[in-house]
Order: C-alpha cells, then sequence, then structure tokens
C-alpha cells in the first residue's frame, strides 16, 4: 500500500510522545534520583554515585522484602494457575448458561481493589463476619481466628485474597487456548481408545503449555507489582510479615521520606523484572524452537 | 456428545465449586448491606437476610464524602477511557499496517510497559507534576491511567484489526479511498466490538487505580472512590453496614458497563491474547 511514513508517524506519535512523558522520563528520572540523596519531593538532593545501592543491598530489610516477594510471585502463580487452569477446564465444556459464566466469571477482576478489601476483610473479620462464625459452628476451632493477626497467616490469607481477585483472568486466557484446539485431535484419541485422563495428559496438556508458560511470566510480572490489597489489608503487617518489596519502596519514600532509598529499591526491582523477564522470554522461545 | 453419569457429577460439583467461591462473597457483602447491624454481626451468619433496612445506604450518601469519591471516580475513568481510545486507534492502526523505520522496535518497547513496576515512576511523577501544578487536580489522574491502559490498548486494538479479512481493506482501496476514510469507514465499524473491549479495560484500570490516587491527591474533596472510600475504613469505628453499603455502591456502574457489553469483552480478551 503506498503510503509515506510521514503520515505513519502522525498516527504513532501522539501515543509515543505520550508514553514517553508519563512513563519514559520519569523512568529515567527515577534512575537519576537513585543516584542522588534526595529526602523529600522537591528537595534538591547531592550527587552520591553508588552509595544508595551499597546502603541497600547491605540492608537486611531489603532481602527480607524479596524473600517476601518472591514467596508472594510463586504462591500466587501456583494457586492462580491451578484455580485457573481448573476453571478453564469447567468453562470449555458444554453446558446451560455457559456463555453467562464465561463473561461473569471475571467479575472478581472488574470491581475495584478497595471493593475486594471490604469483601475480604468482612468475611474474614473476628466480630461478626463469615468464615470465623463457619467454622466455629462446624466445630472446627473453638474461637474465632485472627487471620491477619500473625505474619504467616496474614501472608497466605493475602495470597489466597489476590488469587482469588486475578484467577478468574488467567482462566479465560486459558480458556482461548483451549478453545482453539481442535475439535478432531479429542475424536481421534477418543477412537483409538483414550479415556478422559490420557485426552488430557496426551492432547489438552502438549497443545496448552505454551499458552501457560506465556501467562506464567506475565502473571508473574502482575502479581510483582500487586500493592495495592496489601497495603489496604495489612500495611505490610503484622511485624513486616507481608512487607513485599512494592510496599516497602512505597513505606520508604512516603512514610519514611527517603526518596532517593526508595528509587534505589524501584530501580534494582526492575533490573529483577527485566532479567527475569529476558530469560523466561528466551526459555520459551528455545522451547518453541524445539 | 453424551457424557457418562459419573463425568456429569463431576463437572457439576466443579461448576458448584466455582459459582460458590466467585458468587458467595458478592452475595454475603450485597445482602450484608441491607441488614440491620445487629444482624450483620450476629454469631450465626445469615445466607437470606432476615431484616431489611437502607440505613446504611442512607449513611453513606449523607453522612460521607462518598458521592463526592463517586462523581469523581466517573470523570477520571470516562475521560480516561476517551484519551486511551483516541490515542490507542491510530497508533494500533499504524502499527498493524502502516509502514515506518523502527516500527518492531517501538513496538516492542511499549509493551516493555509491563515488565516495570508502576511504582517506579511514581516518585519522579509526583515531582514533575508538582512542577507544572498537577499535584492535587483529577488531570493529573488521567495522565497516569491513560499512561497504564495504553499499551495494553494498542496491543489488544492490533490484534482485532489483524482479524479483518484483507480483502475487505483491498477492495476499499481499488475504489479510490483514502487512508483516513478507510479507518474511518471501514475499520472502526469492524472493530467496534473491540473498541468497546479495550473501552471497558480502560474504564476498570481507571475506575479501580489506588496507588497514583492515593499519592497524587491530597484534599479530601477531589479524592477518587478506591482512595476516599478506604479512609472511610478507617475513619470510623469499623461500621461494617455502611461498608457493605460503599462496596455495592463501587461495584454497581461496573456491572452495570458489564452488562451491556461485557460479553464482547470477554471474548476480545480471549481473542486478542492468542493472536
Amino acid at each position: 500500500m503506498p503510503q509515506s511514513p510521514a503520515l505513519a508517524f502522525a498516527f504513532v506519535a501522539p501515543a509515543l510522545l505520550f508514553l514517553a512523558a508519563i512513563l519514559g522520563w520519569p523512568l529515567v528520572q527515577a534512575l537519576a534520583l537513585s543516584m542522588q540523596d534526595v529526602r523529600v519531593i522537591g528537595s534538591p538532593g547531592a550527587f552520591v554515585g553508588t552509595a544508595n545501592y551499597e546502603r541497600i543491598l547491605a540492608a537486611p530489610e531489603f532481602w527480607r522484602a524479596a524473600g517476601l516477594s518472591v514467596v508472594w510471585v510463586v504462591a500466587n502463580a501456583v494457586l492462580q494457575t491451578a484455580l485457573a487452569l481448573s476453571a478453564a477446564l469447567v468453562l470449555a465444556e458444554k453446558f446451560p448458561g455457559v456463555r453467562v459464566a464465561r463473561t461473569w466469571i471475571i467479575i472478581t477482576w472488574i470491581v475495584p481493589t478497595v471493593v475486594v478489601v471490604v469483601i475480604w476483610r468482612w468475611l474474614f473479620s473476628t466480630s461478626g463476619g463469615i468464615i470465623n462464625p463457619l467454622l466455629v459452628q462446624s466445630g472446627l476451632i473453638e474461637r474465632p481466628v485472627g487471620f491477619f493477626a500473625t505474619p504467616w497467616t496474614a501472608m497466605a490469607t493475602l495470597i489466597f485474597i489476590n488469587s482469588w481477585r486475578w484467577f478468574p483472568f488467567i482462566a479465560l486466557m486459558i480458556l482461548a487456548g483451549l478453545l482453539r484446539i481442535p475439535g478432531d485431535l479429542y475424536e481421534a484419541a477418543r477412537i483409538d481408545g483414550a479415556g478422559t485422563w490420557s485426552r488430557f495428559r496426551y492432547v489438552t496438556w502438549p497443545l496448552l503449555a505454551p499458552t501457560l508458560s506465556v501467562l506464567a511470566v506475565i502473571g508473574t510480572l502482575l502479581s510483582f507489582n500487586v500493592f495495592d490489597v496489601i497495603w489496604l489489608l495489612t500495611a505490610g503487617g503484622p511485624a513486616g510479615g507481608s512487607r513485599t518489596l512494592p510496599v516497602l519502596i512505597y513505606e520508604t519514600a512516603f512514610k519514611g521520606y527517603r526518596l532517593s532509598e526508595a528509587a534505589t529499591i524501584s530501580v534494582l526491582a526492575t533490573v529483577f523484572l527485566m532479567v527475569f523477564a529476558v530469560i523466561a522470554t528466551r526459555t520459551l522461545e528455545k522451547g518453541e524452537a524445539r | 456428545m453424551s457424557r457418562p453419569v459419573g463425568w456429569t457429577a463431576a463437572l457439576l460439583a466443579c461448576l458448584a465449586f466455582f459459582a460458590a467461591l466467585v458468587g458467595l462473597p458478592f452475595w454475603w457483602v450485597l445482602t450484608g448491606s441491607v441488614k440491620l447491624p445487629q444482624e450483620i454481626i450476629a454469631r450465626v451468619p445469615t445466607m437470606i437476610p432476615h431484616s431489611f433496612t437502607l440505613q446504611h445506604y442512607q449513611k453513606l450518601f449523607s453522612a460521607s464524602d462518598y458521592p463526592v469519591y463517586l462523581v469523581n471516580s466517573l470523570i477520571v475513568a470516562a475521560v480516561s477511557t476517551m484519551f486511551t481510545l483516541l490515542l490507542a486507534l491510530p497508533a494500533a492502526y499504524a502499527f498493524f499496517r502502516l509502514r515506518f523505520p523502527g516500527r518492531a522496535l517501538f513496538y516492542r518497547t511499549i509493551l516493555l510497559a509491563y515488565a516495570f513496576p508502576s511504582i517506579v515512576v511514581l516518585i519522579p511523577l509526583f515531582g514533575l507534576f508538582a512542577k507544572v501544578g498537577l499535584v492535587d487536580r483529577l488531570p493529573a489522574l488521567i495522565l497516569v491511567n491513560v499512561a497504564f491502559a495504553l499499551p495494553f490498548a494498542i496491543w489488544m486494538l492490533r490484534s482485532f484489526l489483524a482479524g479483518i479479512p484483507k480483502e475487505i481493506e483491498e477492495a476499499a482501496l481499488m475504489d479510490g479511498a483514502s487512508l483516513l476514510a478507510i479507518l474511518r469507514h471501514v475499520m472502526i465499524p469492524l472493530i467496534a466490538p473491540g473498541i468497546a473491549s479495550v473501552g471497558i479495560y480502560a474504564f476498570i484500570s481507571a475506575w479501580t487505580e489506588y496507588v497514583f490516587a492515593s499519592v497524587l491527591i491530597l484534599s479530601d474533596a477531589k479524592r477518587t472512590l478506591p482512595v476516599g472510600f478506604s479512609g472511610i475504613i478507617g475513619q470510623y469505628q469499623i461500621d461494617w453496614g455502611l461498608l457493605l453499603a460503599g462496596a455495592s455502591v463501587a461495584i454497581i456502574p461496573v456491572v452495570a458497563l458489564f452488562a451491556l457489553i461485557g460479553r464482547g469483552f470477554v471474548s476480545g480478551l480471549t481473542e486478542g491474547a492468542v493472536k
């Protein structure tokens, strides 16, 4: 099609310039900030080179938060994918109302996080609530349990809530992959005498694996960045038990007023994520080439 | 195709499990919001409300700033959606059809926007907005929301464009239509469902955004719903009735939007993802 590059640039330039101004430029500034000593927004800071990096990399809180972030990402990935895969397998079947189910399952993802927070704070509440009374009634526990009261139960509860919010979204992505598998393959497998399990193991699974691995990478990036659910439910507590890297960055910048240190942590987090994304994408591409 | 009885039973059990997992929390919140306070904190939770009252909603709309937050959020989300579409449509078309130097590089860089933690740009953006006088103003949130929705919007619209048979576009070209005319009269009507999907996506992400709204907005009268509502959570001696009513109202706009064009959104999301 005959067309000048100038016209093409007129089409993309607004979006590109906009992204450069709102995301690109601040990213560069974050890098600059991490090499200065700025405490409060707007105040000038002296150039300190890599001093911030040396201090952060030696700080136990940083490594603790990084460790919790890894726990957070891995546990979410496992729980989310397990729930999403089984939901997708159910939604791929034909039953009355399947279209409605496919549309509305995603409701957990379209409501504001703050609503998710209110819902689960209420359900897990120790005064009233739903889950504690049900557990007490069924005789599993004697008195209400404070789900957010100890570091590990708080983390586990948060992981459950975040996975609850995200699994329908992932399920729909997996469903898209499932629906692309040609029906004849199942028919052929059936004629060869394959049962339900072997049809899943030898037809569904190999064809679905590429979709699942792409989703694993995207899911990791998305769940690493989760901040609001954690902040609104536990604020990183108790005793720092749910203080993942995004929470640490927010606290350092806006509670501790150490902007440069916060920028340093965020640059380090970005580097970790980029390295992960590059390695993961390479591995995926190699897997596809094989 | 007929299924063995055991299989159907297992399917039903799974369906019931997921319906309960997703549906019950919403059911308890919606019904809780119309229960009397003493029933809300009753030792034995009730599935179907035994009492009915609108007092929590009355309190929400008369004694708190909730209506202000609601309006602010609607403004931010609607305007963000409009600008996201205005920027994303031509860009998606250019990335899909037009040739220009650096096309692949630009496209990949845009997608990279997902790989870094958004909190990184929060600190410098605050400084930047402070300099140009945008702090504590709703346009600041609109700029941020558009920036975060834009990469996904371009990506999704591009895959919708890719789904249009090439012959349609070629036929229009043969008829002597200009590029702009093709985009306006042929491509855009054809990807209307895609545009609706991207619009929903942009609306939802702006409607739910919390972090930037909590830092960039300082005065109570300009808070959006997620931030204002989270303030209500802490500010009162936990008043569950009020919170459940607030949560119910915050669900309504997205559910209404979704009821109108939700089916297209889901198929758009899933089709966009696999191309």
